[in-house]
């Protein structure tokens, strides 16, 4: 719903104002009552609850209820029947599936004890569960490389705004000029480049042949801030540069769209310097645009963090995911899920109400 | 990788649903002759329909090629590599002579020629596979949506947003590792990627299929008694046509790169079953003593996903030239820009 | 259970070599014999050696330590009653003294070893090295919060088989005496000829009862060898070993300690360390490693360039690669299948898949290519180069396959070149010509390892390895052809399920042997009496190549454990 009603807003591109669509609101009718910023606060928050609660049913049923002896598959494969016994006693593999589901959902929400045979171990909520493959507890697991992919995430989305809006300035500014048709092929390159090609031909290029940057190693941000920022350089512009190619062309395509409009004009012909135009009135047009699309991308950029951790063996969340998958722990499988889902329906959340700030006709609407 | 598209998509559900609030631009403008004298003239776009045929055909003829170089992707050449030298290949590029078109893989001669057409199968089949997976889901969730009850609407909807807000890698990633191994790859990794990623096209669909529902003809069919399958079959699909054929060249690129990062994970197409993606992750290393092994699977993944995103953009651009000129991006040329400028600014006005 | 960096590794790995024409010409003049022995001259005393490695020194206690003739950093602050002999090559697979003035000395049967310490030993704080003390760190090992060591000392020792160790059981171990402050005897359940090579572990290490702090004491282990321990940070990712001002060279014939001070560096990634030794900038110049080997892609790129190739250190380990038959699953039972796979195998697939001619040397024999182990060249399924197909297909008929065979081959999906997924392959492709049909069955590394040795999961044709405790063809071939050791319930490492009388006979019978070279005769002709079984088929011996950086001289490399010993190593 969080990114219908971003791009619904986007539609406010085209000129067309009268919103007739609010389709992604309407489930959240009885809500309608609310009116103003408040009240849309409150929409939304209702609405990141509700997805939420959805994502979780839907990863418990695809992972929890699948035709092999769940139990063992959660156990792993070295695991004694009298362990599976007790792993089945623990997931509730007994009772009716809604009952299985409010106990994981209780234990997400409020915490768990783990019968280990001989003693009993609480699991604090937010509780993921436990890993029993490598004997630990997934929400601490999880905590330790959350640092990681966040440095990670969060530097490459400042760096793939600032290029890719920059680059969108620039082409729209020098529109029909060749640094336009450079730029354009540029982005174009960068919209069909994987994010593992780019990656590895940057380490290549950078760390291997030119040796510029040593090879990355992950240093804490509390550690040392300087290696920290030296050595997620590389993996954030892998990041960055293909996300940064949309980002370009929606800047553009706005600021077009803005340049064309009639009071646009007008100040051309009051003799307004194009300089002034570009930063005081297109470049505002494309706020809007740019941040639903950055909550739209969350999701994508992710799954290219995945990437980009394994590809530069930054010790995050993706490459511990890779090497859950691998080995089949199942209980960190899910965690990892439920964990980036959380992120990316927030991200959406968040941008919904950036979004709103910036233009209120979706409020109003 | 997916987000490279993930975000032409989201233009593409911009640009659908622009069309969507103007009925007048839908189905009349747009038959097929129109369609292909549009995508005539867009130079680009027909360079990389032209690649992309090429590249089709090289698939479907990849037996033919590799019996034509008389080799194939699996048989070992322990001769042509020096297993002294940790098994590069022998002779100036690697190896490539008239047997071996493109040289051979270090360490175990197997052809390179062979390896990358038989792996262009496995790309070009895996993604076209899982867009017709993602367009038949995403069109039947559309329509039923948006020509159910007001509680199906509302039930079907909620489910399209969870499966937009989940991202594609990391679902995937995590259902191949539940599947058993002994459960066909390439079948699996097609069916995970078809079954997740339709979330965006059922949007797409649902909403112009309402406004479709509003247009005269269709009003008609539905007093006159029509069934929804006939109204669906007879009225509609024409109507959606244009934006799912939009969405789905968008999608096959964007299928491409997800299949590729999950064989390079090492989780999708397993060896001996030759793929870009896995040739990728074995001949990282091997970047300074055999190049041409890193970048003949890179290149191909380049050329492909480059044609296919420009094709798609082409498309766009031919069956609604008016939403695509404010997003388009790389067959601009001067013209054309201008022509672009044009139209926003009857748009505006 | 870390997920290894993989592609950043294998990528650095491969960008060996870029630098080295720049690090060359900021050095200044060029030093031309670079290569082994120092060039004529004496080696340099003095300088700082850098180690860079991938693994931590976690465990620095010397009962927990685990190792082949006393570890290689461990071998620098650890004494020993006996030692490897720090030679090139063969020569330095014998045992020699340390400690003790003599390898030691047997009675009649072998069931009794005496030792005496040399004179003049002493710790790094000055105090003096007793008999009792060589003693106290054998039953130290016995602790359980202590473990980690081989299991042969609770096997061999009398009466030591429930022993909890000293903390627990102060009265100790019976079955050491120490009748004297220099004399040490021990007393075994049965014949051990090879006692001598045991002696060698770092369990025989002594330690001052009054210093020991339980399971801190690896943060400082007391030395007794030529350099001690002053800093050990991040549970040993870091350590600085100076020198022991009390070591004399005149007691230890065998570590030459030329360098003043020695600074390990581990947690490195293998690309991050051969990447900078071939740099070899500033302190690496001086910088070996004692874990890291160059993979296949490295080799190419090294041995394209001269200068690169001279500082590339060649070891052989005894270790041997195989496919592992297990005659309890059909068709395995028939030995005539077991030999068609035998004849119809192309070694040199294999070897090029495990990196190779330079990495791998395929193998017809169980035991190492290395006559400490008593290597006696046979092939008794000749497939030659590229495999016998019709010999194989003939066999194949003769059992009942005339149509061809389907097997399933199960291998680990690691990235070691050795158990992994390219060599499986190549396995495929190898038997594809005999018309045997191989399925890959890839499991993930700790699962495979327990599954085949667990009797119960063992699968029916896999992937495996065996390394030696030390070189010679007991600790080789006994724990996977005794059959008293096949384990029903537990890890089993007789994954053929052998239990042939006269095989257990022999193996008592060279047990009893105190005159090694005639056991190694022994050794090798029993390896290749059960090589007619066809329970393996021996695929490839592993050769280590290691950089090392440009200003290190004295580069020994033994045969017992195939790396560049640091205790012989001179620095510019």
């Amino acid at each position: 719903m969080s990114r219908l009603s971003a791009l619904k807003g986007l539609s406010s591109l085209s000129g067309l104002s009268g919103l007739k669509d609010i389709n992604g609101l309407r489930g959240l009718s009885g809500f309608a009552v609310l009116s103003g910023f408040g009240g849309f606060l409150v929409r939304r928050a209702v609405g990141v609850v509700l997805t939420l609660f959805a994502v979780s049913v839907i990863v418990y049923v695809v992972f929890y209820v699948t035709p092999g002896n769940v139990a063992q598959i959660t156990c792993g494969p070295r695991c004694s029947p009298e362990q599976v016994h007790q792993v089945a006693q623990q997931l509730r593999l007994n009772d009716p599936l809604y009952v299985r589901y409010w106990h994981f959902l209780e234990g997400l929400v409020a915490g768990q004890d783990y019968s280990t045979g001989t003693s009993v171990e609480h699991c604090a909520a937010p509780c993921l569960g436990l890993s029993y493959q490598s004997d630990q507890q997934v929400t601490g697991l999880i905590l330790t490389k959350l640092p990681v992919s966040l440095s990670l995430v969060f530097g490459a989305m400042v760096l793939w705004l600032v290029l890719g809006v920059g680059t969108g300035v620039l082409s729209a500014w020098r529109r029909g000029r060749p640094t336009e048709r450079v730029l354009t092929a540029v982005t174009l390159a960068g919209t069909a480049t994987p994010v593992f090609v780019i990656g590895l031909i940057l380490m290549i290029v950078v760390c291997g042949e030119l040796q510029l940057l040593p090879f990355p190693q992950y240093v804490n941000l509390t550690d040392d801030p300087e290696q920290w920022a030296w050595n997620l350089l590389l993996p954030w512009l892998s990041l960055a540069l293909i996300e940064a190619a949309s980002f370009a062309r929606l800047t553009r395509a706005a600021m077009l769209e803005t340049l064309a409009e009639d009071h646009v004009r007008t100040f051309r012909a009051y003799g307004v310097a194009e300089r002034s135009i570009i930063a005081r009135h297109a470049l505002r047009g494309a706020f809007a645009p740019v941040i639903a699309l950055n909550a739209n991308n969350f999701g994508s950029a992710v799954g290219g963090a995945v990437l980009t951790e394994t590809l530069f063996g930054l010790p995050g969340i993706g490459q511990e995911l890779v090497h859950a998958v691998n080995v089949v722990d199942l209980p960190v499988v899910v965690g990892m899920v439920l964990v980036i889902g959380f992120f990316v329906v927030l991200a959406n959340a968040v941008a919904d109400v950036l979004y709103a700030l910036a233009d209120r006709r979706v409020v109003l609407a | 990788m997916s987000e490279t598209v993930t975000k032409a998509a989201a233009e593409a559900v911009v640009a659908a649903q622009v069309t969507g609030t103007d009925p007048a631009s839908v189905p009349a403008t747009t038959g097929a002759r129109q369609f292909r004298r549009r995508l005539r003239t867009q130079r680009a776009a027909l360079v990389a329909a032209c690649v992309v045929a090429l590249l089709v055909l090289v698939a479907l003829a990849a037996p033919l090629l590799t019996a034509l170089e008389g080799q194939d992707p699996t048989t070992y050449h322990p001769s042509l590599i020096d297993s002294a030298r940790g098994g590069v290949p022998v002779g100036p590029l690697g190896g490539a002579d008239g047997d071996h078109w493109l040289g051979v893989e270090p360490q175990t001669g197997r052809d390179l020629f062979a390896r990358l057409v038989y792996g262009a199968r496995v790309s070009l089949g895996v993604a076209l596979a899982a867009t017709v997976f993602q367009v038949a889901i995403g069109v039947t969730m559309g329509i039923a949506a948006a020509l159910g009850r007001r509680w199906v609407d509302q039930l079907l909807s909620r489910i399209t947003d969870v499966f937009v807000a989940l991202p594609l890698m990391i679902m995937s990633l995590a259902l191949l590792a539940i599947v058993p191994a002994s459960f066909p790859r390439p079948v699996l990794v097609t069916l995970v990627i078809g079954l997740l990623s339709w979330g965006n096209i059922a949007k797409v669909v649902r909403a112009q299929t309402l406004t479709l529902k509003e247009l005269d003809h269709v009003s008609a069919a539905r007093l006159s008694g029509w069934g929804p399958w006939r109204i669906a079959r007879r009225e509609l699909l024409p109507g959606l046509a244009a934006p799912v054929i939009t969405y789905a060249a968008l999608l096959v690129p964007q299928n491409i790169t997800v299949e590729a990062a999950l064989s390079f994970l090492g989780v999708g197409v397993k060896p001996p079953t030759p793929s870009w993606g896995q040739m990728l992750t074995a001949a990282d290393v091997w970047y300074q003593a055999a190049p041409q092994y890193l970048l003949l699977p890179a290149g191909a993944l380049f050329v492909t996903v480059l044609a296919l995103t420009v094709l798609g953009d082409g498309v766009r651009t031919a069956l609604d030239p008016r939403a695509a000129s404010r997003l388009r991006v790389g067959t601009g040329r001067r013209r054309e820009n201008k022509a672009a400028a044009a139209a926003e600014q009857g748009v505006s006005s | 259970m870390r997920q290894p960096p993989l592609t950043a590794r294998r990528v650095a790995a491969a960008s060996i070599g870029l630098l080295v024409a720049a690090g060359a010409a900021a050095c200044g003049p060029e030093d031309n014999d670079a290569k082994t022995s120092g060039g004529g001259s004496a080696p340099h005393q003095g300088g700082t050696l850098t180690i860079l490695n991938r693994n931590p020194q976690q465990d620095f206690d010397p009962a927990r330590l685990y190792t082949s003739g006393g570890g290689k950093v461990p071998t620098l602050v650890f004494r020993t009653l006996t030692t490897r002999n720090r030679e090139n090559g063969a020569a330095g697979a014998q045992v020699v003294p340390d400690l003790a003035t003599d390898t030691g000395r047997p009675n009649k049967d072998a069931t009794v070893w005496t030792y005496t310490l040399k004179e003049g030993l002493k710790y790094e704080d000055g105090s003096a090295i007793t008999s009792a003390d060589v003693k106290y760190g054998i039953e130290r090992s016995f602790a359980p919060e202590l473990s980690g060591g081989a299991p042969y000392l609770r096997d061999w020792l009398v009466g030591a088989a429930g022993y909890q160790g000293p903390y627990k059981d102060p009265k100790g171990l019976a079955a050491i005496e120490t009748p004297d402050a220099r004399t040490i005897v021990f007393h075994l359940n049965k014949p051990e000829g090879e006692f001598p090579y045991l002696a060698t572990q770092t369990q025989f290490a002594p330690v001052p009862k009054a210093k020991d702090t339980g399971t801190k004491y690896e943060e400082h282990p007391v030395s007794s060898g030529p350099y001690k321990v002053v800093r050990n940070d991040n549970d040993g990712e870091r350590l600085t070993l100076e020198r022991n001002t009390f070591w004399s060279a005149k007691t230890d014939a065998e570590r030459k300690a030329y360098p003043d001070r020695i600074e390990v560096r581990s947690g490195l990634d293998s690309s991050v360390i051969n990447q900078r030794l071939s740099a070899s900038q500033g302190a690496d110049a001086t910088a070996i490693t004692t874990d890291t080997n160059l993979g296949p892609a490295e080799l190419a790129k090294v041995s394209g360039d001269k200068k690169l190739a001279a500082r590339v250190g060649t070891g052989r380990f005894g270790y041997t690669n195989y496919l592992a038959f297990n005659p309890r699953v059909k068709p395995f039972d028939d030995i005539r299948v077991r030999q068609a796979i035998s004849y119809a195998l192309d070694r040199s697939s294999v070897v090029n898949a495990a990196g190779g001619s330079s990495l791998a040397e395929a193998a017809t024999t169980f035991l190492p290519n290395q006559k400490s182990f008593g290597y006696e060249p046979y092939d008794l399924f000749p497939a030659g180069a590229t495999g016998d197909a019709a010999k194989a297909k003939e066999l194949l008929k003769e059992a009942g396959h005339a149509s061809g065979l389907t097997v399933t081959l199960t291998h680990s999906n690691s990235q070691d070149f050795e158990t992994s997924p390219e060599i499986a392959t190549a396995i495929q492709d190898a038997l594809k010509k005999a018309g045997i049909t191989v399925k890959l069955q890839g499991l993930e590394d700790n699962d495979y390892s327990d599954t085949i040795h667990d009797v119960k999961t063992e699968p029916g044709f896999f992937l495996a390895h065996w390394g030696a405790d030390w070189p010679s063809g007991g600790p080789f071939l006994a724990p996977i052809f005794d059959g008293r050791q096949i384990v029903e319930d537990g890890a089993n490492f007789n994954t053929g399920f052998l239990d042939d009388k006269s095989v257990n006979a022999e193996i008592d019978a060279i047990n009893k042997l105190t005159d090694l070279d005639a056991a190694a005769k022994r050794w090798g002709a029993l390896d290749k009496k059960i090589g007619e079984q066809a329970l393996t088929v021996p695929l490839f011996h592993p050769v280590y190549k290691r950089l090392y950086g440009a200003d290190v001289r004295n580069i020994v490399i033994s045969d017992w454990d195939g790396v560049l010993d640091p205790s012989q190593v001179a620095v510019k």
